[in-house]
């Protein structure tokens, strides 16, 4: 069987502007994503996971290696690759339902077809009465739920995202993270997410993926065998197996951190 | 932001006020009447220049010719200074131009266009015109450079094309800079309008004041004086602003 998205051997380096220091912010990376999976990629702040979610969407050309979805190397964005940015990145000029509808305003489908979509994922991210409300209107909360149902509404067969809840406080990130499980449980995307926060990973993750700090590599891959019906907050917290391996994961991501958070 | 209604009150107490103080000492003070004429005389002259036609007909010379301006600072300056701002390295290169000419406004080339283009309509319409385009062509093209390319990266992973990209993002991104450039372009062209029609003394408020300075009219002097800023404040309220309100207000993109 083909991986939905296989990265073999990606590396990639650049000259950062500023210090004009090389930077190799990947080295070697090897990772299968198989389709329907829901895969997070964690790890220390600057270990590349923003320029891996960035090549996987085709906004930057790896130095080295290459980026299969379906088998067919990746060279440039494309709406099989849906993403879900870090930043608020709603267009302000346009209405919630505009937002939503944008994708498919792109793909051409016709207005009426449209409309019922928008309805259907304005349903779904639970922003009823929002519908011509503009971004600036909304708690940070709602932009990112308008994001996601953007980056839904347009059908991509791959979700990526950039730690997409990060901006948010932390109580509205617990209901963001179980309205993703509920949505991945529903549409059965194949998602990739990335985050430096190890809980979000744990929860969220069929598998997560550890990366190395900078030049990042995968340095384990841990498995979270709970079905995502089960996934709630309430039982994150209380159940043994959950934190047996979120204790695992954030064992692993320390050893990564350790130099780093000693020096500070 | 408080309702102009509300101000209004204070405005007239204030207006009122002041041209007490200023009939008081034009009354008292040992000063000819053509050095400081009373308010009333400059109502006179309003009324007598109302009545003769001769107002109306210079303001609406002046209207037409920065109603003009606008219109090509609209359909030229803006999609040049677009176009310049897509491109990184012909926006850096036409940066310092362009606030070069910005600055040499069109006030500076009259003397030049006046060897030029002669003492006429065409002189007055080219300064003006030029005076308009710099800061509208400058602003779209900083306008365009400021869109923040997440936007532009978001719209490539829904599968926008370049053209999409130009409709939906860069050109909605860059309205609030392309609107502050029409505003500081008219803004700067009414004034040189007003010093061109004085040069070049064909009709116009710029030469009603100028040439009633040669009569000593001074009240014709003052009155064409509001009138030019009440003409300002009018375009600003009832032709820029609305287009900002119906726009970058609403998009939450500029705070109020």
């Amino acid at each position: 069987m083909i991986a939905k998205i296989a990265l073999r051997g990606l590396g990639h380096e650049y000259v950062n502007p500023f210090t004009r220091e090389r930077v190799v912010a990947l080295d070697g990376l090897e990772l299968d994503v198989a389709a329907g999976e829901f895969v997070t990629v964690v790890g220390p702040s600057g270990c590349g996971k923003t320029t891996l979610l960035g090549i996987l969407a085709g906004l930057v050309a790896p130095t080295r290696g290459s980026v299969l979805v379906d088998g067919r190397p990746v060279t440039g964005p494309g709406r099989d690759r849906g993403v879900v940015f870090q930043e608020f990145a709603i267009l302000p000029w346009r209405t919630v339902e505009k937002n939503i509808a944008h994708g498919l305003e792109i793909q051409g489908v016709p207005r009426a077809e449209r409309a019922a979509t928008v309805r259907r994922f304005v349903d779904l991210i639970g922003l009823q009465g929002f519908e011509k409300k503009y971004p600036h209107e909304l708690s940070g909360g709602m932009r990112q739920r308008v994001a996601v149902a953007r980056t839904l509404a347009a059908n991509p067969e791959v979700m990526l995202m950039d730690e997409p809840f990060a901006a948010v406080d932390a109580q509205t990130r617990i209901t963001l993270q179980e309205e993703l499980n509920a949505i991945a449980q529903a549409t059965g995307k194949t998602i990739l997410f990335v985050t430096h926060n190890v809980e979000e990973a744990v929860f969220l993750g069929d598998r997560c993926c550890i990366v190395s700090r900078r030049p990042g590599r995968v340095k384990a891959l841990v498995p979270v065998a709970i079905p995502r019906a089960q996934r709630t907050w309430t039982l994150f917290t209380s159940d043994p197996a959950f934190s047996a391996i979120k204790d695992h994961v954030l064992r692993l991501v320390r050893e990564e951190v350790g130099v780093e958070e000693g020096d500070r | 932001m408080t309702r102009p209604r509300e101000l209004v009150g204070t405005w007239l107490v204030v207006l009122g006020g002041g041209a007490a103080v200023w009939a008081a000492a034009a009354a008292l003070l040992p000063l000819p009447d053509y050095y400081l004429p009373p308010p009333t005389a400059v109502l006179a002259a309003f009324v007598e220049l109302v009545a003769k036609g001769i107002l109306p007909a210079y303001v609406g010379e002046s209207l037409r010719r920065i109603l003009l301006a606008a219109v090509f600072g609209l359909v030229v300056g803006v999609p040049i200074g677009v176009l310049l701002g897509m491109s990184r390295r012909v926006a850096d290169f036409f940066y310092p131009i362009l606030n070069f000419f910005q600055s040499v406004s069109g006030v500076a080339w009259l003397p030049l266009m006046l060897v030029w283009f002669g003492f006429g309509e065409r002189t007055i319409l080219i300064a003006v015109n030029y005076t308009v385009l710099f800061p509208v062509i400058f602003n779209a093209l900083l306008g365009v450079r400021s869109v923040p390319p997440l936007y532009v990266n978001a719209l490539r992973t829904l599968g926008a094309g370049r053209w999409r990209i130009v409709t939906d993002v860069v050109l909605p991104g860059a309205l609030p800079s392309i609107a502050t450039g029409l505003r500081l372009g008219l803004a700067y062209g009414w004034r040189a309008l007003i010093a061109a029609e004085m040069l070049v003394g064909a009709h116009g408020l710029g030469f009603m004041i100028f040439n009633a300075q040669n009569f000593h009219l001074t009240a014709r002097i003052m009155l064409g004086m509001a009138i030019i800023g009440a003409l300002w404040l009018l375009l600003d309220y009832f032709f820029l602003r609305p287009i900002e309100e119906a726009t970058i207000a609403r998009w939450g993109l500029v705070q109020r």
